[in-house]
């Protein structure tokens, strides 16, 4: 919708107090966002060791870039961490998208259980990381005694020493953490629903999974989008996590992880600085692909 | 309403990914709670947190000094400083407290080198830093503060681990070292009347105490600096080395392969199999319990080990050398500790003032204060027989040897990054992902890439 009038002087001049007023925050904006990530990338055309100050820094374009792409284990970081994101981000999904269903409808304590859901959301991942870490411990972990009692295994087992535990017990933690997350994103969805349809849809003696598959998920398209492209997000910058757990032994090296590591233990900080603004270019392309499926134009006015 | 609505999200959605980039950057703060915890035992720092002594102010046109340490140590640090204000009026101390956490430590140091920051004079630097420290010209050389007889009389790992490229750039603190804790009770009740030397020895003596205790050994194998330490002594044992005395790689030498398979192969049949997943806290909880009847961990945690309300193995640990391959070695134990170093961007008054500072506190008077207040083991040899500390912490009549026979981890100024790769390849040595050949072999290709 264009406007084709002219825009008259009293409008621009509404205009010009509302620049003037939010100035202060974008230049908050401008501090603590734009320059840092501007920085990085400037950094990262540099070949910066702190530990050698003697190089002067010299500008080699885009030689960190280039070799992030013969870095084995850069490549092996990606691959996991695409890995890991496409798992908790679908499980979180379900589970997500259930555990909304069932708030969602009127029972007794519905308030409680709403607060409860979201305590594994409030912990700080670390403390949460730590918590799991004693949970999945071989000598005195509630993980090993669940299992033992319930017959499914016959020894306690150290899981994260092996590549295998170490996922299963990294996606475990992460979607008992996130998809309270996602459950409550997926109810505010479902609260906005106009119940008329719902009830017109029984009227003409629709059944439940009829009146999922035909008013609720449609409906939810967008509201569900939401919720995924935050968590693909969450999920492909996952760093405290893994550093607590694993410390990215056993291929669970998240590429932040090792980005990290780069840029405050070896204070490399050009190359680290590239391997942060990959992961800001790969973030970038995630969210293009879900705003192209949420099929609108998030950004600009329509 | 839709309109708006989809500008918010706009907003939120640039702010997510803005945040990508600035979380990863900034993550420098979040310093993984159990690396650092792994550190900080490392370096022996076991002392509560407390505040404490006031600063008096300095006396005239006393030069002021500012000295940075870790709050691990904070009141018996305070307490010295205290003492040396008083002790004379030409400088004033002013203490530069920071957190537990040798990793913020060092990151915060490097800041200020970085940004030629003068508002430090004297730092207190783990050991492992000092080598990267010297190589990037951030600390002043110390050869001209210590005469030959005046080293003499540190313990020579300290020494050693203050020395980068022939030249001394630190003074030895405090250090601390590793030994091997074991049961007394059950080799008694077994009739072992001499204490194991060889792991052969020990292997044999959980045979006779098989019912009594569920493991052999119990160490730190995860994949962080605890496991670097361990795999050094491990390799020590058998009489490797990670770097020759040129300092060329020799990671994957004949007894490195040895000594790695050797600590491999004892994961799951003599030590438990969450080994891999062990720091120093887990490992040590296994001992505590009794179900292992040997643990490798620091000194320090001989109090812990001997504390009823914590330990069922209390009054029955004894304190040896860690076990060696042949007859007639010596274990060498993994040294941990504190230097002390001065700024280089400091001007030649402060300096020579920071140098006078350190002298006083690395003089055997105040190294002793500071083990008594402390306990952390001094770098001053003569105070392991001084009968004040002995009647104080008895049991180190038995350490002395053991601390004395300590080596340092390879000195590198890339050390974070060869100890990345040691952590990387030899783990995958010890959860049988790869055979010990062929994670030293990738280990040795990547620290000679580091050595070019």
């Amino acid at each position: 919708m264009k406007t084709s009038r002219k825009i008259s002087a009293r409008e621009r001049q509404d205009a010009k107090v509302a620049w003037l007023m939010m100035s202060p925050a974008l230049l908050v904006l401008a501090v603590i966002a734009l320059y840092p990530v501007l920085r990085t990338f400037w950094l990262s055309l540099h070949e910066m060791s702190l530990k050698n100050p003697g190089s002067g820094y010299p500008f080699i374009g885009l030689g960190n870039y280039i070799e992030i792409f013969s870095d084995e284990r850069a490549m092996t970081d990606i691959l996991f961490t695409i890995q890991f994101t496409v798992v908790t981000v679908v499980l979180e999904m379900f589970i997500g998208f259930a555990a909304a269903l069932i708030m969602n409808r009127a029972f007794k304590g519905r308030g409680l259980v709403r607060a409860a859901i979201l305590i594994p959301w409030a912990i700080p991942t670390s403390v949460s990381a730590m918590m799991w870490k004693f949970i999945y411990n071989d000598q005195y972990g509630m993980f090993n005694d669940i299992l033992y009692r319930l017959g499914v295994i016959d020894g306690y087992k150290a899981w994260l020493s092996s590549s295998g535990g170490s996922f299963m017990a990294l996606v475990i933690t992460d979607v008992w953490k996130t998809a309270p997350y996602m459950a409550l994103l997926i109810l505010a969805g479902l609260q906005m629903l106009p119940e008329e349809l719902y009830e017109s849809a029984k009227l003409d003696g629709a059944n439940v999974i009829q009146r999922f598959f035909t008013i609720t998920l449609p409906l939810m398209k967008r509201p569900l989008l939401v919720a995924l492209l935050f968590r693909t997000l969450d999920a492909f910058r996952v760093f405290d996590l893994i550093s607590v757990l694993t410390g990215g032994a056993n291929g669970t090296e998240s590429i932040c992880v090792y980005a990290h590591k780069q840029l405050m233990s070896f204070l490399d900080f050009g190359y680290g600085s590239a391997l942060a603004v990959l992961i800001f270019i790969v973030v970038f392309i995630i969210s293009l692909i879900y705003m192209f499926f949420m099929g609108g134009d998030l950004a600009g006015d329509d | 309403m839709k309109k708006s609505m989809k500008k918010v999200l706009a907003v939120l959605l640039m702010l997510a990914m803005v945040m990508s980039l600035v979380a990863c950057g900034s993550g420098a703060e979040e310093v993984p709670a159990a690396e650092s915890e792994t550190e900080s035992e490392a370096a022996g720092t076991t002392q509560p947190a407390e505040e404490s002594a006031e600063q008096t102010e300095p006396s005239g046109d006393a030069i002021t000094i500012n000295f940075a340490y870790d709050e691990g140590v904070g009141d018996a640090t305070r307490a010295m400083i205290d003492k040396f204000n008083a002790s004379q009026s030409e400088i004033f101390v002013e203490s530069y407290s920071l957190p537990h956490d040798a990793n913020n430590l060092h990151d915060d140091f490097v800041n200020k080198m970085v940004a030629q920051d003068t508002s430090v004079d004297v730092m207190a630097l783990d050991v492992v830093y000092i080598s990267e420290f010297a190589a990037a010209g951030w600390i002043n050389p110390m050869d001209d503060v210590y005469t030959a007889e005046e080293l003499d009389a540190f313990l020579p790992g300290t020494v050693s681990g203050a020395t980068y490229d022939g030249t001394l750039y630190a003074a030895p603190w405090f250090t601390n070292a590793s030994a091997l804790f074991y049961r007394k009770d059950l080799l008694e009740s077994a009739g072992i009347k001499e204490v194991p030397t060889t792991w052969q020895g020990w292997k044999d003596a959980y045979e006779k105490v098989k019912g009594d205790v569920d493991y052999a050994f119990c160490f730190q194998g995860i994949q962080s600096e605890a496991m670097v330490c361990d795999w050094c002594e491990f390799i020590w044992s058998f009489g490797g080395e990670v770097l020759d005395e040129s300092g060329k790689p020799v990671c994957n030498s004949a007894e490195n392969i040895e000594a790695t398979q050797f600590m491999a192969d004892l994961i799951g049949e003599y030590a438990p199999e969450g080994v891999t997943t062990y720091a120093e806290s887990e490992s040590e909880q296994v001992f505590k319990e009794g179900k292992s009847l040997t643990c490798r961990t620091w000194s320090g945690t001989w109090n812990v080990f001997n504390d009823e309300a914590e330990s069922n193995v209390a009054g029955k640990v004894g304190m040896t050398f860690l076990p060696v391959n042949k007859e007639g070695d010596t274990g060498h134990s993994c040294m941990g500790g504190l230097d002390l170093v001065t700024n280089v961007w400091i001007d030649d008054a402060h300096r020579e003032a920071a140098n006078t500072f350190i002298k006083w506190m690395t003089s055997e008077e105040a190294e002793k204060e500071f083990t008594l207040i402390s306990s952390q083991p001094p770098a001053v040899k003569a105070i392991y027989s001084d009968a004040d500390v002995l009647e104080k912490i008895p049991f180190y009549t038995d350490f002395f040897s053991i601390i004395e026979a300590g080596k340092t981890r390879p000195l590198s100024p890339n050390y974070a990054e060869v100890s990345d790769a040691i952590q990387r390849n030899v783990h995958t040595a010890l959860t049988g992902e790869q055979s010990a050949e062929d994670a030293l072999n990738a280990l040795q290709g990547e620290v000679e890439a580091l050595s070019k």
